[in-house]
């Protein structure tokens, strides 16, 4: 138990330490002088630390209290933060910063909350001169390594490893990491499957993918549930950051050179604007955070560990067209939130066919696949139930503003259903003649065409070694 | 005698067929086995196929040769000279590919090959066991036809033998000797060259020698007893079928059943070969006779099926009406893109056909090109996943008077088409794909109660496969008040007054623990609505239940009848301000099903803890009525104003500590709850203050005899999976009728008989007053004359009461012994929403409870 009071009244946050040993790395945080809560990271059988890769390993591990502790903050959102082995330098409090500030802006939207000069990781300022850090940010954990910290705004870089030329792939359970995933297969790239937690569809899609696997997992305080429980502010916390961070100590860990995940070019579009803040549910798997984290990761960790998105140049239909190619999969993969822990082998149990994931990849596929297969892969037709509707209008940015969820843009969105209604075997469906109806003689024709959805954009991080893989996905 | 791929495969399994080959010896017969190749060698040969590398090819080859000396070496037998040939021809054929031969002969020779040598070892193996047996080629007896709508990929790997009895083979083989071992699957052509005859291959082979050999009988055997009244994988509650004449057999092989392909038995039923269905593992059992229609029987729908992943294609013009040629020029459109048509249903301007789930439906723009072609004459739509539900039974025509109350369940449902062919050997309505797996076992059920399926006439119908299966014996355990004692002490009961209901505790006693079995479940409430009687609830209380109340009046009985200390649930619908401000002044947690309450009374709530039921968006459940999910469901909120509810919460200081949803009613399948469960789960992780979840209860009470009990062993198992998913909630439920129902019997005495046409109706001294259950929801209670309980049931009643109203029946059909004025007539399981649930209606007083406790 942290504090007996509501955790919605506390006054600061604080970062305590970090440790990690025998393939546990312990965070622990707490709010103002209450109990530490204490989170659990396990890596299997991992192997000893070269010492080689101290130095980098223990700077992940800082990333990743730093990051992971966004799940305990947002509980209670105290005006202060603090750092118990000290401030921090100036790209570090920049990335945590806009984090926590784009990470939780939708937890913010929901709860009615302005985090706006609220969120201000401690840093040296105004502008700290070298070698003095060394010590004050040492702390817990491990032994004293100065020379690196030392470093500090002054944009240095991370010394190269000569990290093993492998790849860590995020899987999902989705079509997106299964796309990055055959990507890398096809241009002979060697990769592990990994995945964050416990879940039998992605543990089943990772089998399927061939690829060796590597299943970490997360053990939140159990003194957050509490805290729920006496009322703490709850909601959308940027996962993808924590899950980053936890790979880069994994990369670290078991030697990998690349960390490549699939997120497209819509997760950097922002779902809806709010009192002048654009507020988007995928922040931290778009392209800022992309670029962010990558180039953190060079200057504090290693020069040779990358961290992309293989997919990041493509739309979620250029990709839902490379996934349409991938029939193997179609019996194993879903995109839908709920039903997600507890799996059966129909279609029913993997996809809801209710949310706006499944409305999304129904719709996505759907002009790039038969359509006998899709509704197989289903088990009934979305678009033929007048009862989706309202689910389908959302999708369309029609009288409603873009689902809170992992979907495409809207105006992919029209583009598929566009496609969709000039088909001879979609367009009698009930919600492609209500498109035809309502919907269509509202827009412009012109700005409907499919094709411009499949051009990939220049804009990527990936590096040289993966970049085969890149353009096998167009 | 033909063997599938599994019972080739191992050296137990071998010795299965020689046994059974021995046993077939010594009645006399000449045998000839036919073999299918070892398990998976038939894709490892299609994979072989496939692959463009000849290294690829070549260790391929080696694999599948390893598969067969790894069984020779536990057979601890030599290579045989005939499998070493084989052996060394499929080398070959790998290293060479397919250039030579050309792509498809090459592959079907290649594949021809795993039967080739499946047979070339059991030769040796039988041989070697000292029953002397013949290695046959199979592609010197079996001779392909050319026929003219073939290809030349369909006339070499899916060729058609014309197979009449031949004399001159039956006389060659009669004087090499008395076993012979042959391969399923392949034959031999006009230009000689091998061919494989496609799907279903090997007991096509067994049926086509059958017929050529004018056997005595072709047996098939293979994992399972025969085909069955359904499939047991769907509905374990399926009857073996024991005797079927050609015709239904095809028409249940062609709609579904797995067992047999439907092309085994034409070859058949010219020359009358009978073909029989056995287990290989369990040759005790009778198994299927598939043979020429022999004597009448009464109509019986034989068998249910359902095909799934069925597209239709839907066609609407009004230019089809009259015009010569337009069916024609539409259906030369499926044939142009290679769909084969199904089912037809036709109506002046629409035309509607199914099409199966081929690989060409499934993978090829096929069905985009033919919508295409199709809208240039009418309107075309595409409905698909369906699937086909079909009737089988000869002369289903004259059993549709019986299927009234099937046909009712497919009220609900969008029924796409329906198809009855002239054969009069079936009926099938096509539906949406994604109801038919809670549906099938509910029309099997349903046809057994209208007497449609006959599963009374023991000739045809043989034991359910969950008797021949199932995991455990389904123990039949014999209602209390067939005891002698009980009987005697009821027909007590009845003396002194009739109508009465007699509560016998222990049975709810034994219930109660049986759900405290439920080690998942951290709180049991009893939903006192199901039965109120004060003896009840104290039994329940002792037995450490909670008590879920739905009103202020039943807080009030429950609050009189049980501890001070014992939890309560107010879980009211539509309640009224008033309502909720008695239920905050009793100790009972609150449930709220509605954004109004806490919209407009939220400071009534201010500073409480409450759980919220939602609407998880559908509803299960054995009526319409008793269906408390979905949108056409009353009670609940809908998943899309959890938002909108939490906002007013938080603005109320109200947390929501609980999550309720309940489905409905009389719910048998045990995954219904951990999907109900799971989704409360997830549903609340995105709360947060969410402490438990409250699955509801809906346990189903099974009443037709032999009908399957609620597995509550698969029910913990099933709650238990989602609770490690989910381990920091807890998990309520709230059953009712599962607790009270058993324990409860409704008695009445019987008035007068009346006949009327060919019906006959047996009066009771109350109705629908004591007992609405019947007329509300068409349920069904066994009804026990019993004063004559060891009788014969020799008629067949309406049992109805007194009520002046047309649906006060309270059982339909009923086999009885012949009653007397005055007989006590028990109808059963009225321990819930009997008394709770009855009327003054018709002024006919109160009817009393007793209460037994021993």
């Amino acid at each position: 138990m942290t504090t007996s009071t509501d955790p919605r009244l506390t006054q600061v946050f604080r970062f305590l330490h970090a440790r990690y040993a025998d393939g546990v790395a312990e965070l622990a945080y707490a709010f103002d002088d209450g109990e530490p809560m204490v989170e659990r990271i396990r890596f299997p059988h991992a192997p000893a630390l070269p010492v080689e890769r101290k130095a980098a390993f223990e700077a992940a591990l800082k990333l990743l209290h730093l990051v992971a502790g966004v799940s305990y903050y947002k509980a209670g959102v105290p005006p202060k933060i603090d750092v118990a082995d000290g401030p921090l330098d100036d790209a570090t409090a920049d990335l945590l910063d806009a984090l926590y500030l784009h990470g939780l802006a939708e937890f913010a939207y929901r709860n009615g909350l302005d985090l706006r000069g609220r969120i201000s990781f401690p840093r040296f300022s105004p502008a700290p001169l070298r070698g003095t850090r060394g010590g004050a940010m040492n702390g817990a954990g491990f032994e004293e390594r100065g020379e690196r910290r030392d470093e500090g705004a002054a944009s240095p870089h991370a010394p190269s490893l000569a990290l093993p030329r492998r790849t860590l792939v995020p899987i999902g359970g989705g079509k997106d990491s299964l796309v990055a995933v055959e990507a890398i297969k096809s241009v002979g790239g060697e990769a592990t499957a990994v995945w964050v937690g416990s879940s039998a569809l992605i543990a089943a899609c990772a089998e399927r993918t061939g690829l060796p696997t590597l299943n970490l997992q997360r053990e939140l305080a159990p003194a957050l549930f509490e805290l729920n429980q006496r009322g703490a502010w709850n909601g959308h916390i940027p996962v993808t950051a924590v899950n980053s961070a936890i790979l880069v100590a994994a990369a670290i860990l078991y030697g990998f050179d690349s960390i490549a995940f699939a997120n497209e070019r819509s997760a950097s579009a922002a779902t809806l604007e709010y009192d002048g803040q654009l507020v988007n549910h995928q922040w931290s798997k778009g392209y800022a955070f992309e670029q962010l984290l990558g180039e953190w990761l060079h200057t504090h960790v290693a020069a040779d560990l990358d961290y992309c998105s293989l997919l990041r140049p493509y739309s979620e239909l250029a990709i839902t067209r490379a996934f349409a190619r991938l029939t193997p999969y179609f019996d194993a993969f879903s995109s839908c939130n709920r039903n997600f822990r507890i799996l059966g082998p129909k279609p029913a149990d993997r996809w809801c066919g209710q949310c706006p994931k499944c409305h999304f990849v129904f719709l996505a596929l759907a002009p790039f696949l038969p359509k006998p297969r899709l509704l197989t892969i289903f088990g009934r037709n979305l678009l033929d139930d007048e009862s989706q509707a309202a689910g389908f209008d959302a999708l369309l940015e029609y009288q409603d503003h873009k689902p809170f969820e992992c979907v495409g843009e809207g105006a992919e969105a029209r583009a598929a259903m566009y496609a969709l209604s000039q088909r001879p075997e979609w367009q009698e469906d009930a919600l492609v003649v209500r498109f035809r109806d309502e919907i269509l003689p509202q827009l412009d024709v012109a700005q409907l065409a499919l094709e411009p959805w499949l051009e990939p954009s220049a804009e990527h991080r990936v590096p040289a070694r993966l970049q085969a893989a890149l353009k096998a996905i167009a | 005698m033909k063997f599938g791929g599994t019972s080739v495969a191992t050296l137990p399994r071998w010795h299965n067929i020689r046994e059974l080959v021995a046993s077939r010896r010594a009645e006399g017969a000449r045998v000839l086995v036919v073999v299918s190749a070892l398990t998976g060698i038939t894709d490892a040969l299609k994979k072989l196929c496939g692959e463009g590398d000849q290294g690829k090819r070549k260790a391929a080859a080696g694999a599948i040769a390893q598969r067969h000396h790894d069984l020779l070496g536990h057979m601890r037998l030599p290579l045989p000279a005939t499998l070493g040939a084989r052996l060394d021809e499929l080398a070959a054929l790998a290293a060479e590919g397919p250039a030579r031969l050309g792509e498809l002969a090459w592959a079907a020779l290649v594949q021809a090959h795993g039967e080739l040598m499946s047979s070339a070892l059991g030769a040796a193996f039988l041989s070697h066991t000292g029953l002397a047996t013949q290695w046959l080629d199979a592609r010197d007896c079996l001779a392909a036809v050319a026929l003219p709508n073939q290809n030349e990929r369909t006339k070499l790997l899916s060729a058609m033998v014309e197979a009449k009895p031949d004399p001159v083979l039956n006389a060659r083989l009669a004087a090499q000797g008395e076993v012979f071992i042959t391969q399923g699957f392949i034959a031999r052509e006009s230009e000689g060259r091998t061919v494989l005859l496609g799907r279903g291959g090997s007991d096509t082979s067994a049926s086509y020698f059958g017929a050529l050999l004018k056997a005595q009988r072709v047996e098939i055997w293979t994992d399972v007893a025969g085909m069955f009244t359904a499939n047991p994988r769907q509905v374990p509650g399926a009857r073996l079928l024991q005797k079927l004449d050609y015709e239904e057999a095809q028409e249940i092989a062609s709609t579904g059943a797995k067992v047999l392909h439907p092309r085994c038995l034409s070859p058949l039923r010219e020359p009358r070969v009978p073909l029989l269905v056995k287990d290989t593992n369990r040759p005790e059992l009778e198994g299927t006779v598939i043979g020429p229609q022999v004597r009448e029987h009464a109509p019986s729908v034989k068998a249910i099926s359902a095909r799934k992943g069925i597209t239709l294609v839907s066609m609407e013009s009004v230019g089809m009406w009259q015009q010569v040629g337009f069916l024609a020029d539409v259906f030369a459109h499926f044939k142009q893109h290679g769909l084969s048509v199904d089912l037809i249903g036709s109506a002046e301007t629409n035309v509607t056909v199914s099409l199966d789930p081929t690989e060409n439906l499934l993978d090829s723009d096929a069905i985009a090109a033919l919508a295409g072609d199709l809208a240039k004459v009418c309107r075309v739509k595409v409905i698909a996943p369906c699937a086909a539900i079909t009737l089988v039974g000869r002369g289903m025509r004259s059993m549709l008077h019986t299927l009234s109350s099937v046909l009712a369940e497919f009220d609900q449902l969008r029924v796409h088409l329906i198809s009855q062919s002239s054969n009069n050997l079936n009926l099938t309505f096509v539906v949406d794909e994604d109801v038919v797996d809670d549906l099938l076992p509910h029309l099997h059920d349903l046809l057994i109660a209208a007497g449609a399926l006959r599963t009374d006439d023991n000739v045809l119908f043989g034991p359910s496969w969950q008797q021949l299966y199932g995991s455990g014996e389904a123990v039949v355990s014999q209602a209390w008040w067939r005891e002698p004692a009980q009987r005697s002490r009821l027909l007590a009961i009845a003396a002194e007054a009739t109508p009465r209901y007699v509560y016998h505790l222990p049975t709810v006693r034994q219930q109660a623990r049986a759900l405290k079995s439920l080690t998942a479940v951290d709180r049991l409430h009893y939903a006192v609505k199901a039965n109120t009687h004060p003896a009840i609830l104290r039994v329940l209380a002792a037995e450490g239940f909670a008590f879920e109340c739905v009103s202020p009046g039943e807080l009030e009985v429950v609050s009189a009848a049980v501890p001070a200390d014992v939890p309560l649930l107010f879980t009211p619908n539509f309640a009224s301000r008033a309502d909720f401000e008695r239920g905050l002044a009793t100790r009972a947690t609150i449930t709220l099903d509605a954004l109004h309450p806490v919209e407009h009374w939220g400071e009534l709530f201010r500073g409480r803890e409450v759980v919220l039921r939602v609407d998880l968006g559908r509803g299960l459940g054995h009526h319409e009525k008793v269906r408390t999910g979905g949108s056409g469901s009353k009670f609940g909120l809908p998943v899309e104003q959890l938002d909108a509810f939490l906002r007013h919460a938080d603005a109320h200081g109200v947390v929501v500590r609980g999550l309720h949803a309940h489905l409905g009613s009389g719910v048998l399948d045990a995954k219904h709850w951990g999907e109900v469960y799971s989704q409360l789960a997830s549903l609340a992780e995105r709360i947060g203050s969410i402490a438990f979840l409250n699955i509801g209860g809906g346990l189903g009470v099974p009443s037709h005899p032999g009908e399957a009990q609620l597995d509550i062993a698969a029910l913990d198992k099933v709650l238990r999976e989602v609770k490690a998913a989910y381990p920091h909630y807890r998990l309520w439920m709230e059953p009712g009728r599962y607790l009270v129902a058993d324990g409860g019997v409704l008695l009445a005495r019987v008035t007068q008989t009346k006949g009327k046409g060919s019906w006959r109706y047996l009066g009771v001294d109350t109705g629908m007053n004591s007992l609405i259950r019947p007329a509300l929801y068409d349920a069904w209670h066994e009804i026990a004359n019993l004063t004559r309980l060891d009788e014969d049931a020799t008629g067949l009643f309406q049992v109805v009461g007194p009520i002046c109203e047309s649906g006060d029946v309270l059982g339909s059909d009923r086999r009885l012994p012949e009653p007397q004025e005055g007989d006590v007539v028990l109808i059963a399981q009225t321990g819930a929403y009997g008394k709770v649930m009855s009327s003054l209606y018709n002024l006919r007083g109160e009817t009393e409870e007793v209460v037994i406790d021993a």
